[in-house]
């Protein structure tokens, strides 16, 4: 679509979409970039930025340099574009938006006495409240959520502005008070019916689908997901996630996910690759309104909120117009210290939970996983 | 003299004839899979993320002393490995000594059904299991029915039971491949031995050891090998069935050694250092294997 944009003030120019999964683009890369070989690599990929730190520090001479790129970058938000930054310099251009909602379906809440407004605003804690009546009252998992590749716990550790490591990058699993506090609330939500552990995305998935989970807090890609299940139209509503008890920095707003486009060392005519992200991703809000409608893809391109496109009601969110509410969310988004290490930290303290929900102590799970992360992060 | 003036005697003929049909063989062979081996054993050798490797020394193999998770996949793999393999193996001897009897009827049918696991793809039955096993899947489904539980058990959420599952996905998937090796060479054993060994008042569980197992000594020792080798690569069922969860207690050697390349920031040396040690592991076992079934004077 960005493609056929483009051609209209460019005559001759085409682009050849090739779509693969995520996971496979970045082995690709791997690939190629282990037998210095990038000649089969593609002009233009779009890649997870939770992923972009680990490639930037492995294998540097992958990207092009972006800086002389005709780009406002104050478009996007600041923690968008940290993520493809590496000292200073951009690696790529932020497309899809990772900011978190919190979903609930509004005919479980209101069975239990609730309206979203009881969960807009509001603390863990209460938000643990709600989750046990609700549970005791319906059945039902106030929120669901995946145990080994869970982002759960990144989403709430991120809404302080924190991360699993400290300001120079190393391991702060061990010792790290917010991080402790996320840890006590979703033990104790797992523990207490509030959270519905599963094992896998099919699973979870499951749960959204089979009517188990009565809320879903992830990156606002999961809208896709949820609109995919017909018989749940107009059940759903929107809003802000809790936020951590106690910390200072604590907001209401994380991200998850999300993705950019960055120009590989094989392009040819890099010249034209960032022309074309420019004129398209980079500064076109009417190109932003007609993807939007079809793909349900949310732009990082903050101006892109203000058109009526983004403002229309969407008919399975109960008529909420969540694309400009998300787009507003993306911008209250605390920035925090991202790291290479990103899936490591992840898994690490994942690890941690399901060890302590399984019965081990908290600080010797922590500082196992603390030993982990941190023999990760050497060679 | 003639001979000598033409170049070549007969012998030499053959000789070069010989070599001349081995060779493209032996070439494939050595850049297809001598080559990489010494290539990651170099790898092996180096530190560094991605592409910036540099030389190191044997630190890639002092560093598998201290990583916890690969020990904690190498006691996983060695678990499955024990409790999996004389399980499969005499599974599928005994198979193959009731589809070997000649008065059986639909006898090719019977075989097929138990050949057939082999042909779904490794990916795809993982997955089956996966679903099978799930907390709403088929078989908390029967159990419930069946009021065996009251509500769905979380198979694969709990350390034992995945690791059961996993022991379980192995066995329906590899007995039956196991089993075509016993009945091929169970048809080699001549009719007329047991015919022998009844005349001489043998029963059938005298026969089974005295004359099928010791003939079949080469086979199970091949089959044995196989399957050490398969079990210490096991990769698709810990990646598919489990990811390796709950808390990584069913990973396997194969699938860390994936995450150490492709999931976290890719350390190429290190996790040729690992897949090294898992070909020691495969090389010792075999060879232990050789020759305790060596009973050769």
């Amino acid at each position: 679509m960005a493609g056929e944009q483009y051609a209209k003030d460019h005559p001759g120019f085409s682009v050849n979409v090739i779509e693969t999964s995520s996971d496979d683009c970045q082995t690709k890369l791997t690939t190629c970039a282990n037998a210095g070989d990038y000649s089969t690599m593609p002009d233009i990929v779009l890649m997870q930025d939770n992923s972009y730190q680990k490639f930037l520090l492995s294998y540097p001479d992958a990207f092009t340099d972006l800086s002389s790129m005709d780009i406002n970058w104050d478009d996007f938000g600041a923690l968008k574009q940290a993520y493809s930054m590496k000292d200073g310099v951009h690696y790529g251009v932020p497309f899809d938006n990772g900011g978190c909602i919190a979903c609930y379906r509004t005919d479980v809440l209101d069975e239990a006495g609730y309206t979203v407004a009881d969960l807009t605003d509001i603390t863990w804690s209460r938000f643990m409240e709600i989750g046990k009546d609700v549970h005791e009252k319906t059945g039902k998992y106030l929120l669901t959520s995946e145990a080994a590749g869970g982002d759960t716990i990144m989403m709430m550790i991120q809404s302080c502005g924190a991360n699993w490591v400290d300001d120079e990058g190393k391991a702060y699993i061990a010792g790290n008070e917010v991080g402790e506090k996320c840890v006590d609330i979703y033990a104790e939500m797992i523990q207490n019916d509030v959270v519905k552990l599963v094992n896998n995305w099919d699973e979870y998935i499951s749960t959204i689908t089979g009517g188990e989970a009565a809320g879903v807090i992830n990156g606002n890609w999961i809208t896709a997901t949820l609109m995919s299940t017909e018989d749940q139209k107009g059940l759903w509503e929107i809003t802000n996630l809790p936020k951590v008890d106690g910390v200072d920095s604590a907001t209401n707003y994380a991200n998850n996910g999300g993705s950019s486009w960055y120009i590989t060392s094989n392009c040819q005519n890099v010249e034209l690759a960032m022309d074309f992200l420019a004129k398209t991703f980079g500064s076109s809000t009417e190109f932003y309104d007609a993807i939007l409608p079809e793909t349900g893809a949310v732009a990082c391109y903050l101006p892109a909120g203000e058109s009526t496109v983004y403002n229309e009601p969407n008919a399975f969110f109960n008529d909420q117009p969540i694309f400009a509410t998300i787009v507003e969310y993306s911008s209250h988004i605390p920035a925090f210290k991202s790291t290479p290490y990103h899936y490591e930290a992840r898994e690490a303290v994942n690890t941690a939970i399901v060890n302590i929900v399984g019965g081990t102590d908290k600080a010797a799970a922590l500082d196992e996983a603390q030993s982990t992360l941190e023999f990760k992060m050497t060679e | 003299m003639d001979a000598k003036k033409k170049g070549m005697t007969l012998l030499a003929k053959q000789r070069a004839a010989g070599w001349a049909f081995l060779t493209p063989a032996a070439l494939m062979i050595a850049i297809m899979s001598f080559y990489p081996m010494v290539r990651a054993f170099m790898i092996s050798l180096q530190k560094g993320t991605g592409a910036n490797m540099q030389f190191t020394g044997f630190s890639n193999y002092q560093r598998i002393l201290a990583d916890k998770v690969f020990q904690q996949s190498i006691g996983n793999t060695f678990l499955y490995l024990i409790i999996q393999v004389p399980i499969m193996l005499v599974l599928a001897i005994l198979l193959a000594q009731l589809l070997n009897n000649r008065d059986l009827k639909l006898r090719g049918l019977f075989r097929t059904c138990v050949f057939l696991p082999c042909a779904t793809s490794l990916v795809s039955y993982a997955l089956i299991f996966r679903s099978l096993f799930a907390t709403d899947g088929l078989i908390n489904s029967v159990l419930m029915k069946l009021h065996i539980l009251d509500q769905g058990y979380n198979f694969l959420g709990n350390a034992l039971s995945a690791k059961i599952v996993i022991i379980i996905a192995l066995i329906w998937r590899w007995t039956g491949y196991n089993m075509v090796f016993y009945l091929a060479a169970l048809q080699n054993i001549e009719y007329s031995v047991y015919e022998a060994a009844k005349i001489d008042g043998a029963n059938g569980w005298k026969t089974f050891w005295g004359i099928t197992v010791p003939l079949l000594k080469p086979t199970i020792i091949m089959t044995f090998i196989m399957s050490i080798n398969g079990t210490l690569q096991l990769f698709d069922e810990s990646v598919n069935l489990t990811k390796g969860g709950p808390a990584n207690t069913t990973i396997t050697m194969s699938h860390y050694i994936y995450n150490t390349c492709f999931i976290n920031v890719p350390n190429f040396g290190y996790a040729s250092a690992m897949s090294f040690l898992v070909f020691i592991m495969v090389a010792v076992l075999a060879f232990i294997n050789l020759k305790v079934g060596d009973t050769r004077d």
